[in-house]
């Protein structure tokens, strides 16, 4: 029973197959068929979900019946498992979404790249192979070039070619490391990896486990390889743009964890922490200072968003169980409160054609539920007691300052002092300037949403206890290694 | 300059760093116990004589259907860039007249070598890939040789939609029947073609996924030289 979680890859692959014989049903329907597809989804994911948290054990997936390292496993605990709910229902809101937001032709081809790129990151989260995982990668990334450029302007293509350029260079990096680790142990599944971490030459250790980094930093968005973000969030569509955000980068940045965690006991593991220290606190600094500049809310969300992944990987890089935790728990609190962010933004920029400050003014008055949306928001990710970011903060925080790591604290106090001047200057700018215009209908079902996620930040906010309890048990996942290999029912005699 | 010289210094000092690290990796040397696995259960285990075929679709068959996703992204993607309201061939002259007769002549010879190297992906070096692509340079050739032409896109996008549907539904069959997603149930569970080992009926649902996945790569590859050959019409968006 537990192997019908492969639907979880059949079902987007499957649907997105079938797109090109109802193309000829209509624009809506296949928009509404999107809706459909990934509402299924995300009943399955919550079944997962439901499976793996009240057993307490992984599912583990065996593609074709042959046990790892002989074939390919799909490894969906906790971590997984969490993920993996949060990509199909923010995969949803964006199909709902994508109903109001995408106009340009051809819609066929849109809802294809859609559930490909919601696979892919799905995928990444869920193998438990390293090659599968460069597949699942490519997926990802070739689907998000695509949605990239989508709208067929100067801007899009300019970006998407960015994009592609350096996701080429970065799937390049990694399948080299993924050469070298194969060449020296013989085998690509992640467990077992793990178990021969030792066994392999330091140097080559090193060598491999940097060229997985660099090649991932390009999903997960680390300086000096993220160059091309800013204009891919701010030129794609918007719902993609929220995929993005959501869990595009999130699925890199746990990609590479996984990785770098696997050779937890090896020398070259506190050398790639400090990689990973170093390019995260770069990402924010820059991050934050790009922000301060835009005049495009898009795009300056682009860069806070940017910043708030080099948190995560700081929090990654620290690398104690409660780092882990507050950098899991700030993936999750991230997610949430970009999709509702980019969503409202969104929705602002159909409604009045673009996501420029100018179209902000007086949205208090305009738009009231989507300023409010964008104000809780905006409250949230500032780090305000009562809200979620608050918490993913304060215990990063608190991590850091256990190993005394004094630099990190006022990175994160920084950090979020540079985020109250840009996000309050565009609270100020829509309840208390006065815009010109009407007061406009909003829409029934993105307010619902908009709605739902403002609930969830505040509930999260003041009562995190819950949520809390899911995340420590994902994080565990994450650095539990010796638990994770042996959860993989590795097959006797193929190993050394 | 300084710009170009740091970049010089700085790519050879990855260079050495890297060569030190390759130097160290014992390549060909005999650690290759997966490998050594295939080799030694691939008759029995999947009744392929072509292992490298049984690892692809087989062992690594999650690998495999990936990777026909991303050819089929790479395709809706050109397709998805590329598209205009009205396009139109824009070539200047037609092709010669040995061009335009060998292309005609050699289109079903063509196709049926194509389809002869996925049908025997298990037997001989090949499948589905260059199957595909093989095919692919049949319709390559009449686009080549003929000013007008087009291929049917009514039959090409279902026929790709098709075939990705009939893998994933293999594979879901697999998961009914065997309890495993992409489980080779014909082979294993239902035991067919056991005596056919090294002849064309056997190997389980490798000819099956095979021909699914010539036909999806054909129909691709000829739908990016499609989309790829069209230019917008003048006037039109």
């Amino acid at each position: 029973m537990m192997q019908y979680a492969s639907l979880l890859i059949a079902l987007p692959l499957f649907s997105a197959f079938l797109v090109p014989l109802i193309k000829r049903a209509g624009k809506k329907v296949i928009l509404y068929y999107l809706s459909l597809v990934t509402l299924i989804q995300t009943g399955i994911a919550a079944w997962v979900f439901k499976e793996v948290y009240t057993s307490g054990k992984p599912i583990i997936v065996i593609a074709g019946g042959f046990k790892p390292p002989v074939g390919i496993n799909l490894y969906i605990g906790h971590f997984a498992a969490l993920f993996i709910l949060i990509i199909a229902v923010v995969s949803f809101f964006m199909a709902v979404f994508s109903i109001k937001a995408i106009n340009v032709d051809p819609i066929d081809k849109y809802a294809m790249l859609f559930l490909l790129l919601m696979l892919g990151a799905t995928g990444m989260i869920a193998t438990g192979d390293i090659f599968n995982l460069f597949v699942f990668m490519e997926i990802t990334a070739i689907s998000a070039y695509a949605l990239t450029g989508y709208n067929k302007t100067g801007e899009a293509s300019e970006a998407a070619m960015k994009y592609i350029v350096l996701g080429g260079i970065g799937s390049s990096f990694f399948l080299v490391g993924i050469a070298l680790l194969y060449g020296s142990l013989g085998t690509l599944n992640l467990a077992q990896i793990a178990m021969l971490a030792s066994k392999i030459n330091p140097t080559v250790a090193q060598a491999a486990l940097a060229l997985l980094v660099f090649g991932l930093a390009v999903e997960a968005e680390l300086f000096p390889l993220n160059a091309w973000a800013p204009d891919a969030y701010q030129a794609s569509p918007h719902p993609v743009t929220v995929m993005f955000s959501a869990f595009v980068v999130k699925a890199g940045i746990y990609a590479m964890i996984r990785i770098v965690y696997l050779f937890k006991d090896t020398q070259a593991f506190m050398g790639i922490l400090n990689l990973l220290l170093i390019l995260g606190t770069l990402t924010v600094i820059i991050g934050e200072l790009s922000a301060l500049r835009q005049t495009n809310v898009k795009r300056m969300l682009a860069y806070s968003s940017i910043a708030q992944v080099g948190l995560i990987a700081v929090g990654f890089g620290v690398a104690t169980p409660q780092a882990v935790d507050a950098a899991v728990f700030h993936m999750l609190n991230h997610a949430i409160v970009k999709t509702l962010m980019f969503l409202a933004v969104g929705y602002v920029a159909v409604t009045f054609g673009s996501p420029h400050m100018e179209n902000f003014k007086g949205l208090g008055k305009r738009m009231p539920l989507t300023a409010f949306a964008i104000t809780v928001g905006a409250i949230s990710i500032v780090g305000i007691p009562l809200f979620n970011i608050f918490w993913s903060k304060f215990k990063l925080l608190l991590a850091a300052l256990q190993v005394g790591k004094t630099g990190i604290v006022a990175l994160i106090l920084g950090a979020s002092l540079v985020e109250a001047v840009y996000y309050f200057r565009l609270l100020h700018l829509m309840w208390f300037e006065d815009g010109k215009g009407e007061k406009i209908e909003e829409d029934l079902a993105l307010g619902i949403i908009m709605l739902l996620l403002v609930a969830l930040i505040v509930v999260i906010g003041v009562y995190p206890d819950f949520v809390w309890g899911i995340v420590q048990k994902a994080s565990a996942d994450l650095y539990n290694v010796a638990q994770y290999v042996k959860n993989v029912p590795l097959l006797q005699g193929v190993s050394p | 300059m300084v710009k170009r010289v740091l970049a010089i210094i700085l790519i050879l000092i990855t260079g050495y760093w890297l060569a030190n690290a390759l130097a160290q990796v014992p390549f060909g040397a005999d650690k290759m116990l997966v490998g050594k696995y295939y080799l030694e259960n691939v008759k029995e285990q999947t009744g392929a004589v072509n292992a490298v075929t049984a690892v692809v679709v087989n062992y690594r068959g999650l690998d495999t259907l990936g990777e026909v996703t991303v050819l089929f992204i790479a395709a809706t993607g050109v397709a998805a860039l590329l598209w205009r309201k009205k396009r139109e061939r824009t070539a200047k002259s037609e092709g010669s007249v040995v061009l335009q007769t060998g292309s005609k002549l050699l289109l079903p010879f063509i196709m049926l070598f194509g389809a002869y190297i996925f049908i025997h992906g298990h037997l001989t070096p090949g499948g589905g890939f260059p199957g595909g692509a093989t095919i692919a340079t049949a319709f390559l050739m009449l686009y080549l040789a003929f000013r007008e032409y087009e291929i049917p896109h009514n039959v090409f996008e279902p026929l790709e939609g098709l075939a990705g549907m009939g893998y994933v539904a293999v594979g879901l069959i697999g998961l009914i029947i065997g309890g495993y997603f992409l489980f080779d149930w014909i082979w294993q569970t239902w035991q067919l073609g056991h005596a056919n080992i090294g002849r064309l009926f056997s190997a389980g649902f490798i000819p099956i996924i095979y021909t699914l996945i010539g036909l999806k790569v054909g129909t691709e590859l000829t739908g990016i030289v499609d989309n790829m050959v069209k230019e917008p019409k003048e006037g039109g968006q």
